[in-house]
């Protein structure tokens, strides 16, 4: 009964041009999507290269010059385009490009897509996410909101019961005739983007681990769209009444509900304003070691220990610049009050995270869109690891630099110069983004929360089959 | 066969059927006749199990409906006053799917025969539905009784809106399944076409049944006659 269902329901389906032009739409929206998305990130990609390798030439061809003047020079950490971004861009566009590292200051990701754009930007892009999380539940409605009302409505209902129809076997045929399209669009997508990434050059390390598990999070997202719109249409009297009802679902799933869960996210937990943010950590810099004053009286202090640890009455008999260890002491200084600042904002992004994540049982939108942009590594936890990696580049620097300055020079010796080939030590910045098992268990509670979606709502259209 | 002892059903103080007996053995046609509100089409609801009697039994082939729903109707074939099927699907499409719901994987040379027998013409075979008269749909419903091997045909207003042609094609067509041995039990207004194919005519008024004949020993005159006493019409005429 579910296959001889499935097969005549797909013909249904098929033969209905409304079908036929809706489904040419969807796959059509997703070849364009595939290829704008294709093109731009490889130009972006190709940009980041030309620029990281540019940046990093200057770097190396400073010629002979003083460290610490170095370190004021400053260097960029560039964030790297991640393959699956082309299905998911996620905050990518939101929150920057590259890191500028220089002495005293840990500065916030610039360059965004989005400063790039103009205002028509608030239109938002044709990208493959948009027609996932978007498109294909409308499609799923169009597809199914009459499915069980239409049965009613011609009278073909009577004639199946009369010939004895096992209900949830009947459904599961209609269910399975539903799904049978999805999927093949969401393969389709898929597997034109595995292609398509394999094959790009230069585009990063591209997983089809991470892809796959792209797709079963989608599909699990589609299944409780289709047990949603089902069940609707098992309930409704009418199908006028089933797609306007499906039609509020979406609605209240896919737009209200993920902008109400920001508000009240943003509301309980606010960030602070970045002027707020600036002046507290001048503030706690000020209290502390100022890496360029001798004389203040964190300064005196540091004097005092260092002149006791060695033994010596005068820091010019210290084996090392005292000035450049100075200057290191105050940039670890400095660095701890950035963390102790950083570390508050990601907490309270980790508490707007979690609050976001708890609503996410009013909406499958919203844990379905947790887990494709960290799959992606397209969201704020991605670009955080980024942002604490190119931090701990920039201390790592400025102490590689610190410590030639010290070593190699004596205190009050300002004019001292590195050694032209001197910048090529420096290593590489080089950073490896979590892997999908990290990302999976950070995650784990969205994984759950979407997977009680398919349970509950797989049930419930099963038990409503029970009324036909 | 079909078989109801003191079946009756009650909708609040509302008696829709009331203590109905009733018997259609194999090769039988049981036409019940009776104005709209006279308990023909409850009495059909209730042997295909979509009502629970209030008391009473209907039983099919011996099985009781209700406690053996899905076994008595793998051999019920229900033909309602405007059968409808599948629009964008072809009459062999149709048939191949309603067929396979109750349970027959037929090939498509059978399929094909049985809308042969049912009288369809071969070249609407491949036609979708949604170009069909209701008299074609009515040959596709009984071509779906001949692929059933059905053993009891239930039949509400089955005639009615077609034309005089269509509808003794329809007649003819059950004399064949009657032939087959198949027990029909047919809800009809039409008095002319119950005494052409029955076997057995009832008249029911108020969800009882008044009066029972055979049908050859009726005329269509007495019929008439007997309908209108029956309804009270005649009196009400004078």
């Amino acid at each position: 009964m579910i296959t001889k269902t499935f097969y005549k329901e797909s013909k249904e389906l098929w033969r209905d041009g409304r079908v036929r032009i809706t489904f040419t739409i969807v796959v059509l929206l997703l070849g364009i999507a595939v290829w704008i998305s294709a093109r731009q990130y490889q130009n972006i990609n190709e940009q980041h290269q030309i620029a990281q390798k540019a940046e990093r030439e200057v770097w190396d061809n400073q010629g002979e010059k003083n460290p610490h003047s170095a370190a004021h020079y400053g260097t960029y950490a560039f964030k790297p385009k991640y393959p699956l971004s082309l299905v998911d861009q996620g905050v990518d566009k939101y929150v920057g490009t590259s890191i500028f590292l220089e002495a005293h200051k840990r500065n916030e990701a610039q360059f965004s897509a989005a400063a790039d754009q103009t205002g028509l930007s608030r239109f938002g892009d044709l990208t493959p996410d948009f027609i996932l999380l978007f498109i294909i539940p409308l499609l799923i409605i169009l597809l199914g909101y009459n499915s069980f009302t239409k049965e009613r409505e011609m009278g073909t209902l009577t004639l199946l019961k009369s010939q004895g129809i096992v209900p949830w076997k009947w459904a599961l045929g209609k269910w399975t005739a539903l799904f049978f399209p999805v999927l093949v669009i969401t393969t389709l997508l898929f597997l034109i983007t595995g292609i398509v990434l394999s094959n790009l050059k230069d585009f990063g390390v591209f997983h089809w681990g991470s892809l796959f598990s792209l797709f079963l999070v989608y599909i699990g997202y589609y299944i409780i769209f289709i047990n949603i719109v089902l069940f609707i249409s098992l309930k409704a009297s009418k199908s006028g009444i089933a797609l306007v009802l499906s039609l509020s679902v979406w609605i209240l799933a896919c737009l209200a509900a993920p902008k109400a869960a920001s508000n009240i996210a943003e509301t309980k937990y606010p960030y602070p304003t970045r002027q707020e943010f600036a002046s507290n950590v001048l503030k706690d810099k000020q209290n502390g070691l100022d890496g360029h004053n001798p004389w203040s009286k964190e300064s005196k202090m540091l004097e005092q220990e260092v002149l006791a640890e060695y033994g010596v009455d005068s820091i010019h008999k210290l084996p090392f610049n005292f000035d450049a260890y100075r200057m290191q002491k105050g940039e670890e200084h400095e660095a701890e009050i950035y963390f102790k600042h950083y570390n508050y904002l990601k907490e309270q992004y980790s508490k707007q995270s979690n609050l976001y994540q708890s609503l996410a049982i009013v909406s499958p939108y919203l844990p379905t869109r947790f887990l494709s942009m960290a799959i992606a590594r397209t969201d704020y936890t991605a670009h955080w690891d980024f942002s604490d990696a190119a931090e701990d580049y920039r201390i790592a620097t400025q102490k590689f630099l610190n410590t030639n300055f010290a070593e190699n020079s004596s205190y009050g010796e300002w004019g001292y110069k590195a050694d032209a080939d001197f910048w090529e030590k420096l290593p590489d910045f080089d950073y490896t983004p979590p892997e999908l098992n990290a990302i999976l268990s950070t995650n784990a509670s969205s994984l759950y929360i979407l997977g009680a979606w398919i349970a509950i709502s797989f049930g419930l259209f099963l038990i409503t089959t029970k009324t036909i | 066969m079909i078989t109801t002892d003191k079946l009756t059903k009650k909708f609040g103080d509302f008696t829709a059927v009331d203590n109905l007996d009733l018997s259609v053995k194999e090769g039988e046609i049981l036409c019940l006749l009776g104005a709209n509100g006279a308990g023909k089409s409850t009495t059909i609801n209730m042997l295909l199990g979509f009502i629970k009697p209030t008391s009473g039994t209907a039983k099919i082939n011996g099985l009781d409906v209700i406690k053996n729903n899905l076994k008595t109707k793998e051999s019920i074939t229900y033909i309602p006053e405007n059968l409808m099927l599948y629009p964008s699907l072809t009459a062999l499409e149709n048939l191949d799917y309603f067929a396979g719901i109750a349970g027959k994987e037929l090939s498509p040379q059978m399929l094909t025969d049985f809308l042969k027998e049912a009288g369809l013409q071969e070249e609407a075979f491949q036609k979708r539905i949604s170009t069909f008269s209701k008299g074609m749909r009515q040959k596709v419903g009984i071509a779906l009784a001949l692929a059933k091997d059905t053993k009891v045909l239930l039949l509400d207003e089955p005639t009615s809106g077609l034309d005089p042609k269509a509808s003794n094609e329809f007649g003819a067509l059950l004399q064949k399944l009657k032939k087959k041995g198949v027990a029909i039990l047919m809800a009809t207004h039409d008095l002319f076409r119950a005494k052409e194919v029955a076997t057995h005519i009832g008249i029911m008024k108020d969800g009882k049944l008044r009066q029972q004949f055979v049908a050859e020993n009726i005329s269509l005159s007495e019929l008439e006659t007997a309908y209108l006493d029956t309804m009270n019409y005649k009196e009400a005429l004078s």
